[in-house]
């Protein structure tokens, strides 16, 4: 579980973030929502420690994350698995060497092992026969799904996704999704999903918050979401025509 | 002035970071051996081809402004062989290899930086500043040395190529010449020198494309500075270590 109190950031004086509180509970996934701007990114990095806050706390369990020191966030940070929006898969490295990096990094397993554990994770994500392949050869699909295995190698806790559809198509982003959710719920890990795609809302949305101008507005699930009375969240979840004539056709 | 401190300060901090306790010894060596490989072994061509081509020239430049019967001729191999090791193999190597190497670090880690790869380390745990620039600054600590030592045995060859085929020079008033009066601490200095440069361009790169923000625009503009502030740097080191090492 990570539990989020009064978190606050700016930048250069300007407030992006505003006294956000709010619990994400494990084997769910659990979705940051909001328009391009937002404060969704930021949110997601000010929890994995990438920005410090300016207050607030942060809470993975029963740690305090935001008070420690590198070195002692090292332990947190090997239970977490993150998915850029980019994906961030290392350039030089081919598939599985990305897949290998943390367990060269963290474990002590033999080669046999390793090998092991990442035929395992890519072919759960379904990557097959693209083992030697470079990142610049996959196609941005498969880049997700690479990044997702990466980050399932140390089989974490906590799973981060940073936009996990931006630039796929429908059925991709809709395959991206699933797999997702069910690792999530295979390995009862604490997802959290920064998104914009109202179909991941839709499909997923086991536990969904909506920020708008750096606030938290709404928290809800995706059954509660289009029957809000929020008018931000409202302008958000019906912002095309078929989507205002389904609103009206609702009322 | 206030932004200067701030970056000299930045600098210092990403050294302290860099230097710090590996978190994994093997993933670092087999780091290392890649960089020794792409930093140090791929630069031996070009240094190879630049000293051969300015040991000729230095060669030919030296006989053709001596032409006088007071001078002995094996003045020119002399000549060539000070000028080789006292600055071209450090110097005006330091500064091929700034533009070579500086720029393929700063935009190496700048890339990482704006496709979120560096991001993806920290995430990890991992010590990025440490694991992308220690492997590459021993590197080129080890093997930058060698490319001078390099440097030098293809100048000189290029100036006794040069001077014997085009007969301003015997071969044995040449060979005389490289011998007479040899002084071994000159190799010495020319190595030291070319360590300092090698952390130079290493570290001044590396802080270049660590700190970048933006895109692919920013990415070049840092791989730019970082040849530029290493060539500057290398410069001005140059006169500090050549009066503190051979006055």
């Amino acid at each position: 579980m990570i539990t989020i109190k009064n978190l606050t950031k700016s930048f250069h004086g300007k407030v992006v973030l505003n006294n956000i509180s709010v619990t994400f509970e494990p084997g769910k996934t659990n979705l940051i929502i909001g328009m391009s701007g937002s404060g969704k990114t930021v949110l997601l990095k000010s929890i994995v420690g990438l920005h410090e806050i300016d207050s607030g706390e942060i809470w993975f369990d029963n740690t305090l994350f935001n008070k420690l020191d590198f070195n002692e966030k090292k332990t947190i940070r090997s239970e977490i698995g993150m998915l850029f929006q980019g994906s961030a898969l290392f350039d030089s490295l081919t598939v599985e060497q990305n897949v290998r990096f943390p367990l060269d990094m963290f474990t002590n397993k033999t080669p046999a092992e390793k090998n092991d554990r990442v035929n395992f994770c890519l072919k759960r994500v379904n990557i097959i026969n693209a083992n030697k392949l470079f990142p610049a050869e996959l196609s941005g699909g498969m880049k997700k799904r690479v990044a997702i295995a990466r980050a399932i190698s140390l089989n974490p806790k906590y799973l981060f996704c940073d936009e996990p559809n931006s630039g796929l198509d429908p059925i991709t982003a809709i395959l991206i999704d699933a797999l997702i959710k069910e690792l999530t719920e295979e390995y009862s890990m604490t997802t959290i999903i920064n998104t914009h795609d109202m179909n991941s809302v839709m499909e997923i949305g086991e536990k969904i918050i909506f920020i708008s101008n750096g606030k938290k507005n709404w928290e809800g699930n995706k059954n509660d979401v289009l029957h809000s009375e929020c008018g931000p969240l409202n302008d958000f979840v019906f912002a095309n025509p078929l989507a205002k004539k389904l609103k009206a056709i609702m009322k | 002035m206030y932004n200067f401190l701030t970056q000299v300060g930045r600098y210092f901090l990403l050294l302290k970071k860099v230097f710090s306790k590996p978190e994994k010894g093997s993933v670092y060596y087999r780091q290392t051996m890649r960089e020794l490989v792409y930093l140090g072994l791929y630069s031996a061509g070009i240094i190879a081809i630049i000293s051969f081509f300015m040991g000729a020239v230095i060669t030919l430049q030296t006989a053709y402004n001596t032409q006088n019967p007071i001078y002995p001729k094996y003045l020119i191999g002399l000549g060539c062989r000070d000028s080789i090791i006292l600055e071209f193999s450090s110097t005006v190597a330091a500064l091929i290899l700034a533009g070579k190497v500086g720029s393929n670090i700063a935009s190496e880690i700048g890339t990482m930086r704006v496709t979120e790869q560096i991001d993806a380390l920290e995430i990890m745990g991992v010590n990025s500043a440490s694991y992308l620039i220690l492997p590459k600054l021993i590197a080129t600590l080890l093997f930058n040395p060698i490319l001078t030592i390099i440097g030098i045995i293809v100048g000189i060859f290029g100036g006794w190529i040069a001077g014997t085929l085009s007969g301003v020079i015997t071969s044995e008033n040449f060979i005389y010449g490289i011998q007479y009066a040899f002084i071994p601490y000159y190799i010495v200095y020319s190595l030291i020198k070319t360590v300092f440069f090698a952390f130079i361009i290493t570290s001044v790169s590396a802080f270049q494309g660590y700190y970048v923000e933006g895109g692919s625009l920013e990415v070049g503009r840092a791989s730019t500075k970082a040849v530029v502030y290493s060539s500057v740097l290398i410069l001005m080191f140059n006169v500090v270590l050549t009066q503190l090492l051979l006055s």
